[in-house]
């Protein structure tokens, strides 16, 4: 493979995580969205059988050739920190 | 801090460890690894009992990644403190030395003393008026006419005094007298008495209880520290091993491990860390060459007639000899006394 192939493909990658901070952004805002509902419904902020149902879809769908428990690992990651936007911009702001 | 939690650990159990963790306003992230998972907690978890989490099912250890100490610590001041105590500064290249008799037994006892360390170059001077002994029937010490004696002796010599103080009451009679205070190893865990030091505006030499491990030797400067008295001088002088020859075994690896975690000046006490006589100029020159930022050493003109730990002391002419002794070490790592 030569350089010039090489930027190409380099160059691909950053198209496509740029395409995925914009979806992961446009998510935060759907849960910050979601957590305002949950938190006027008295809801609490942790729904342990929403995650499971994220994890299980997700290894269903998932076409590879990433293994499932490495797209578990990841959403996990994208969870966690949705969670913490949600306390951050939603519930420790309305106990404020 | 991270929690691991165990290899049969089921979901729910993880579950609920992270809605404790969420309860208690920290975030999560897990770590989903082959066999195990591992929580890592963000937020601040100094006030966090690991316990709490370590009782919990499926919880295999939780362990703190940040100091149990803030002020105390290295993290928190890199660069080394300096504690004045007149002329003396702990901390600094110059090794500090501190010198006198176990206990103040009488005027002339402290004049003569004082007039020697004097005469070595050593400019504070130590003395014990309050005494902690053992027993109740043994020497308990001249009180606070033994401070006053103490305190015509340093005034003529030009010398500074430290001395300890056992208990809350004391602490105001000594504030006139002193120019340090030593709480003692006895005593490093009285939270109380640390209290009320913590409010004083004079330095503080804090010696490792005899059983204290390093982590608790910091928790007991901290406290001092947390009430706003930041001239903290910590001190190892022997703790209890299974060992008996000697009165304590002086931990020599306490020094360059309170040094590191620490930016408190760190002395040792060979006298009180081994009991024995023979034995306290080559712990020093050991302490000097570990990292020591000064020494604390018990003299006497006629140590076999000491009212308290003659054992221990040194006579004036082993003084000297192992300032000289001492001088060499200090110049091969970059020190000087």
């Amino acid at each position: 493979m030569n350089k010039k192939d090489i930027n190409k493909i380099r160059e691909q990658i950053d198209e496509l995580d740029l395409k995925l901070l914009y979806l992961l952004n446009q998510r935060a805002e759907l849960v910050v969205d979601l957590a305002t509902i949950k938190h006027a419904d008295g809801k609490k902020l942790f729904d342990p059988s929403r995650e499971k149902d994220i994890f299980v879809r997700i290894t269903e769908k998932n076409p590879g050739p990433l293994a499932p428990d490495a797209v578990v690992r990841l959403f996990e990651r994208i969870i966690d920190e949705s969670r913490r936007i949600e306390r951050t911009e939603v519930y420790d702001r309305k106990k404020a | 801090m991270i929690i691991i939690m165990d290899e049969k650990a089921s979901p729910d159990q993880i579950q609920s460890v992270v809605e404790r963790l969420l309860d208690n306003g920290f975030d999560v992230h897990r770590s989903t690894g082959a066999t195990q998972v591992v929580l890592g907690v963000v937020g601040d978890t100094h006030n966090v009992d690991l316990r709490d989490y370590e009782v919990m099912d499926g919880v295999h250890e939780a362990i703190r990644i940040t100091d149990p100490v803030k002020l105390v610590s290295r993290t928190f001041k890199p660069e080394n403190s300096i504690v004045k105590v007149g002329k003396v500064e702990f901390g600094g290249n110059k090794i500090a030395m501190v010198a006198g008799p176990c206990s103040v037994e009488s005027r002339q006892q402290i004049k003569d003393i004082a007039a020697f360390v004097k005469k070595t170059g050593t400019h504070l001077l130590r003395g014990g008026a309050y005494k902690p002994r053992s027993s109740p029937y043994s020497f308990q010490g001249l009180g606070e006419e033994g401070l006053k004696y103490m305190r015509e002796a340093a005034d003529e010599n030009g010398l500074a005094v430290v001395s300890e103080v056992m208990d809350r009451m004391d602490i105001i009679p000594a504030l006139k007298y002193v120019d340090m205070i030593q709480v003692g190893a006895r005593n490093m865990q009285n939270f109380a008495l640390l209290k009320e030091l913590g409010k004083l505006n004079k330095p503080i030499l804090l010696k490792r209880g005899m059983s204290a491990t390093l982590k608790e030797l910091l928790q007991a400067a901290e406290y001092i520290m947390a009430g706003g008295n930041h001239d903290v001088v910590l001190c190892e002088r022997g703790i209890r091993t299974f060992e008996n020859y000697t009165r304590n075994t002086l931990d020599i690896s306490a020094i360059p491990i309170l040094k590191k975690l620490t930016h408190l000046p760190v002395i040792s006490d060979p006298s009180h860390g081994t009991g024995i006589r023979d034995k306290v100029a080559p712990m020093a020159r050991a302490s000097v060459a570990a990292g020591a930022d000064g020494l604390i050493i018990e003299v006497h003109y006629d140590p076999e007639k000491a009212m308290s730990d003659g054992a221990q002391t040194l006579y004036y002419e082993q003084y000297e000899q192992m300032l000289s002794e001492l001088k060499i070490i200090a110049t091969a790592v970059n020190r000087t006394l």
